[in-house]
């Protein structure tokens, strides 16, 4: 493999030669589009469809309740089923979503975590079935649960729980699948959570120490195979829009975990150091308002992970324009990943040695980084590591901080944001102006295919061995006996996701992970501020106390970036509130507004499911009595044409990314709050 | 009293959810007109055939130290344990000096299971009060004294003036964690008056909670030896393991039991505070005039409602503008 990397030439510096000598491009990074949606058949067409255009790689979107380890037909499920992605309920569901896509030929990513052994147990019984060798399997579960409780929310278990399922993982793959990779330390979640550069490389670094250390606690591994084992952790970054500084970023984080790899964990082959990693560029930072500006975005994004050799991503998956208006629709798809064919085979990018290798400037900004992130690694091992870390709340604490500085100064206008706080006039988008307004909707028949799939799955499989299978997972969850044959064997035996993580719920208890929001300040400051803060006031004395607000996010949506913004805002506008965190049911949050006598309930959903999640808030409040007392705003990703239906539900006002000025939001909710008292009186 | 303030007092003593909710909010609020309406639902309240009558512990300790975590705990297994037990818990979090907005957090840490009746929180800010109550919770704790068997009250739990929370609780836990602080600490911090109970919390991280206890343990010899006040106990416990978690609750409602206040005693307490919060040293040195002590003023103003808005007119003349209750 090695030797068939190009090297730069002796002769002409600025030219690649093979081992031969002849004049050599590099070959380029693996092309991927996240994709899957509907059902198992909607996603495989998409699949294949991709395949046939170019895409190099499989990256598969599972939808929540898959996600969260629940099977379509449980009442958490039923508003999330197929929306974000696909929904796996057992491996007749792998069966159809795998159709004549050859397993030992494709690299399949897997964005899955709270349920990644169940996906690699299937994936492994469905190359069983098929008489497919699984020893040649390639790929990667993404299996980074560290930054599930800190910013991506499809967290099941405890931490100890979840960190042994990645050991397990890895032991395994290294014996049976050893192309796979177990788990893909992430970053990329971390700064579209908030993280500064030097927080994202820290927090990861410190990841993979986590497990690794397990790893090596544990003991199945030494010498050799343990180094082999570092060798396997490869990482999923994110590239932000300051790209030279997102360059000089990949460059830290290569030297640091050469760093770590010898020093920590004494391995000597630079190849086994070798950080490998993917890329999905930053997303957070693409707007709903003049979407066609986010093309742009996502191209600088790009540059910042290709341009250096040095530092080049080993794969590539980019958003697509619409971004913040809806999942991508297969054109969308399309214009994004010509844009890599584009830089790839177009360009003479991959011609050239590395072209920053001895610049002063980016050698001294990637020292700056490292200096900043290596202290942070020390900090966190200083308290006990990652687990600790997260379990005391300070790495979650650090990014909703990092959110609220980013927040801050883009309301402050100290962060340009083209088309929104800046250049904001502009002519209406053609791009919005189809039919379908630009947006991506779910296809609903497909939906209800896949659950008479799971029914039928259900009474075709043999229950006897369901059972078995069920309880030899719950015994070896218990006696601390590596997990992947029992869940193999679920997986032959037609259990479903469901079954799987409730087993495993039974035996490890389930987690709640902290908010972070505790003592954050946006210092929102200003003329305008002042006049929200003092209208709060006026509110407060008439209503004889401070206005209470309930801030809920229900469902299995685990955007809480949002939410975590509208609630620090609410407080230091004046407000009193009450935000618990993801992922509670409409009943709790209606239960928690009602008790504390809240004055409005502020929901937040960006999955695509706030119409049936306002149905269901909306009844659960007229079912307590409460319909008229308490007013309900929305917020997220909702589009223009929704807001109709969820007006005519009884919602007060929607917010979307557009209301990105957090005083405004303030302002127009306690004027919700004055129309309710003025009804009152 | 108006049709709808029956419905409200007799949904709440059914504690249903919303009629509750309602219910406590009359007595948070600080509209002076908001007082003849909570003495209307008070004087419901404790006429109900079906009252209860509360006792209070009060939980005080270190931000982070588990509090909130405990109390969801406690709350949780007496309800169980209990099944004719109502239990309730008021928790206060701190304002923003600056917006005077909080963050309600104590509920993040407590899930109790929502359809169930017998158990019922509610957040509550500080506002700008020192002590570790907000300006209402008494008020609130004056509602729920009829219609819950056990109030916890979890105060923001900034170590000071701690003595508010040994008034109102008939037992008053303090919540230790690892490492809280050397034998000097303890002497030098008067915390050691405070607590019938210590819980030594977090026990599951071990060693550290093991050198706390040890050491509180020796300090609390020192402090108690002599004079004729029981001891605290000294519990370890964890929310991880479960540990202690039966043997504090046995303590606290023990200990409720033995040391019970009388509720008068406590409203005269507080309604000196209101008097200094409202109106200053001058107001409490004005009171004899007015009225000789708390107490006596309060019973001869006929309760709590009454005689806050007696002592304003006292104070202030005829219109009494410018008084929160
Ligand atoms: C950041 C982000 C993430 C982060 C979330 C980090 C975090 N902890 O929040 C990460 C990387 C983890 C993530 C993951 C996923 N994401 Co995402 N994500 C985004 C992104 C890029 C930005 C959202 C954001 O945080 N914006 C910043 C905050 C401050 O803005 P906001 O939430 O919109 O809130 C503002 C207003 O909407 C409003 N508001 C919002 N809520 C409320 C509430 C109240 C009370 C009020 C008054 C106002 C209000 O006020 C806020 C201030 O301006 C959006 C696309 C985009 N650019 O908008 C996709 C997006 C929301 N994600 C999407 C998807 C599909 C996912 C995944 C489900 C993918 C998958 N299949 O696994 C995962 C899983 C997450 C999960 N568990 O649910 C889709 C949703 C599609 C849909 N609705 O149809 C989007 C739209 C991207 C896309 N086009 O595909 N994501
Ligand atoms: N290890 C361990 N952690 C605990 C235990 N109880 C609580 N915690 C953790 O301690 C932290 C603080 O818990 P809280 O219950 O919020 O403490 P608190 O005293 O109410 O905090 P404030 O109200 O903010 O002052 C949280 O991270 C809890 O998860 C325990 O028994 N063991
Ligand atoms: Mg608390």
């Amino acid at each position: 493999m090695a030797s068939r990397v190009p090297k730069p030439s002796t002769q002409t510096p600025h030219a690649l030669v093979s081992e031969g000598g002849e004049p050599e491009r590099d070959r380029p990074w693996i092309f991927r589009t996240y994709g899957g949606h509907s059902s198992a058949q909607a996603s495989n067409r998409l699949f294949r469809d991709n395949l046939a255009r170019g895409q190099t790689g499989l990256s598969i979107a599972f939808d929540l309740p898959t996600q969260c380890g629940y099977s379509s037909d449980h009442p958490l499920a039923r508003p999330e089923v197929g929306k974000v992605g696909v929904p796996v309920n057992s491996l007749d569901d792998l069966h159809v979503l795998f159709e004549d896509i050859p397993l030992e030929k494709m690299n399949t990513s897997m964005t899955i975590n709270g349920t990644s052994m169940w996906l690699l147990a299937l994936y492994v019984a469905l190359a069983r079935e098929r008489g497919e060798d699984p020893a040649k399997l390639r790929g990667t579960t993404q299996n980074d649960i560290i930054k599930e409780y800190l910013a991506r929310g499809t967290y099941i278990f405890p931490p100890d729980a979840s960190m042994r399922i990645i050991a397990e993982m890895y032991e395994y793959c290294l014996e049976h699948i050893p192309k796979w990779n177990a788990s893909n330390v992430c970053s990329y979640h971390l700064q579209e959570a908030g993280a500064t550069p030097a927080q994202e490389v820290a927090f990861a670094l410190s990841t993979a120490i986590g497990v690794l250390d397990l790893i090596r606690e544990r003991g199945q591994f030494s010498g050799d195979s343990f180094a082999t084992c570092v060798g396997r952790v490869s990482f999923f970054v994110n590239a932000g829009i300051r790209f030279i500084e997102e360059m000089c970023k990949m460059r830290a984080f290569g030297e640091l975990w050469d760093e770590i790899a010898r020093e920590r964990y004494g391995v000597d082959d630079p190849e086994l150091r070798r950080f490998r990693y993917g890329v999905q560029v930053n997303s957070l930072g693409l707007t709903e308002a003049q979407p066609e500006n986010n093309a742009w975005r996502i191209l600088l994004e790009a540059l910042g992970v290709t341009l250096s050799r040095d530092a080049r991503c080993r794969a590539l998956q980019l958003p697509a324009w619409n971004e913040a208006l809806s999942l991508p629709r297969p054109w969308d798809q399309q214009w994004s990943l010509r844009l890599q064919q584009i830089l790839a085979h177009e360009t003479d990018l991959l011609e050239y040695p590395d072209l920053f290798a001895g610049s002063p400037v980016v050698a001294s900004k990637t020292e700056a980084i490292k200096a900043e992130a290596r202290a942070e690694i020390e900090r966190i091992d200083d308290m006990g590591g990652v687990r600790a870390a997260v379990a005391s709340g300070y790495m979650k604490s650090a990014l909703v901080r990092s959110m609220a500085e980013r927040a801050a100064r883009i309301g402050r206008g100290e962060q340009t944001v083209v088309g929104v706080n800046a250049f904001a006039e502009g002519l209406p988008s053609p791009l919005v102006g189809g039919d379908d307004g630009g947006l991506f909707s779910v296809d609903e028949a497909a939906v209800r295919e896949g659950l008479e799939g799971l029914e039928a799955t259900r009474r075709r499989r043999d229950p006897e061995r369901a059972r078995a299978a069920l309880d030899r997972l719950r015994r070896a969850a218990e006696r601390d006996e590596n997990m992947m044959e029992a869940s193999i064997e679920c997986a032959l035996a037609r259990v479903t996701t469901g079954e799987w993580a409730d087993a495993l719920r039974g035996v490890f208890g389930e987690y709640r992970a902290m908010t972070g929001i505790e003592g954050q300040s946006l210092g929102l400051r200003g003329r305008r501020a002042d006049e929200v803060t003092r209208r709060v006031e006026t509110l407060s004395r008439r209503l004889g106390r401070r206005p209470r607000v309930v801030v809920g996010k229900p469902g299995l949506d685990g955007h809480s970036n949002g939410a975590e913004m509208i609630a620090v805002a609410a407080r230091d506008t004046g407000f009193d509130v009450i935000y618990s965190g993801i992922r509670l049911t409409p009943e709790e949050i209606v239960h928690t507004a009602v008790e504390e006598g809240a004055d409005l309930i502020g929901i937040s959903v960006l999955s695509g499911s706030h119409l049936e999640l306002a149905e269901d808030v909306m009844a659960r409040l007229e079912e307590a009595q409460a319909g008229d007392d308490i007013p309900v705003v929305f917020g997220g990703i909702i589009p223009e044409a929704d807001i109709a239906s969820l007006t005519r539900r009884g919602v007060r006002r929607v917010f979307t990314p557009k209301d990105y000025e957090l005083v405004q939001v303030m302002d127009a909710i306690a004027e919700v709050l004055e129309e309710r008292e003025a009804r009152a009186t | 009293m108006q049709r709808g303030e029956q419905d409200l007092v007799e949904g709440a003593v059914a504690l249903a959810k919303a009629p509750l909710g309602r219910l406590v909010s009359i007595f948070e609020d600080a509209r002076p007109g908001a007082a003849a309406k909570r003495k209307r639902v008070h004087a419901a309240l404790s006429a109900h055939p079906r009252r209860r009558e509360a006792s209070f512990i009060g939980v005080t300790g270190a931000p982070g130290s588990g509090k909130s975590s405990l109390v969801g705990e406690l709350a949780l297994r007496l309800a169980a344990a209990d099944t004719d037990l109502a239990v309730a818990v008021l928790a206060v979090d701190p304002s923003s000096h600056r917006s005077g907005g909080a963050l309600l957090g104590d509920r993040t840490r407590v899930r109790l299971p929502a359809g169930e009746r017998r158990l019922f929180f509610r957040s509550q800010s500080s506002g700008l009060e020192l002590g570790g109550l907000g300006r209402a919770s008494f008020q609130v704790c004056r509602a729920l004294r009829h219609l819950f068997d056990v109030v916890f009250v979890e105060t923001v739990g900034i170590g000071q003036s701690e003595i508010e929370i040994r008034v109102l609780g008939d037992a008053t836990l303090v919540v230790m964690p690892p490492l809280a602080g050397d034998h000097v600490q303890f002497m030098k911090a008067g915390l050691m008056e405070i607590p019938d109970v210590l819980a030594v919390h977090k026990s599951d991280q071990g060693e550290p909670a093991e050198v706390t206890y040890r050491t509180l343990k020796a300090t609390l010899d020192l402090s108690h030896a002599g004079d004729g006040t029981p001891a605290p106990a000294v519990v370890k416990t964890s929310v991880e393991t479960g540990a202690g978690l039966a043997e504090l609750c046995a303590e606290l409602r023990s200990r409720a039991e033995r040391r019970r206040g009388s509720f008068a005693d406590k409203e005269a307490y507080f309604f000196e505070g209101w008097i200094r919060g409202e109106f200053g040293r001058y107001g409490l040195r004005r009171l004899p005039a007015i009225g000789g002590t708390a107490a006596e003023f309060l019973a001869a103003s006929g309760g709590f409602d009454d005689a806050q808005a007696a002592f304003a007119r006292a104070l202030l003349g005829d219109d009494a503008p410018g008084w929160s209750p």
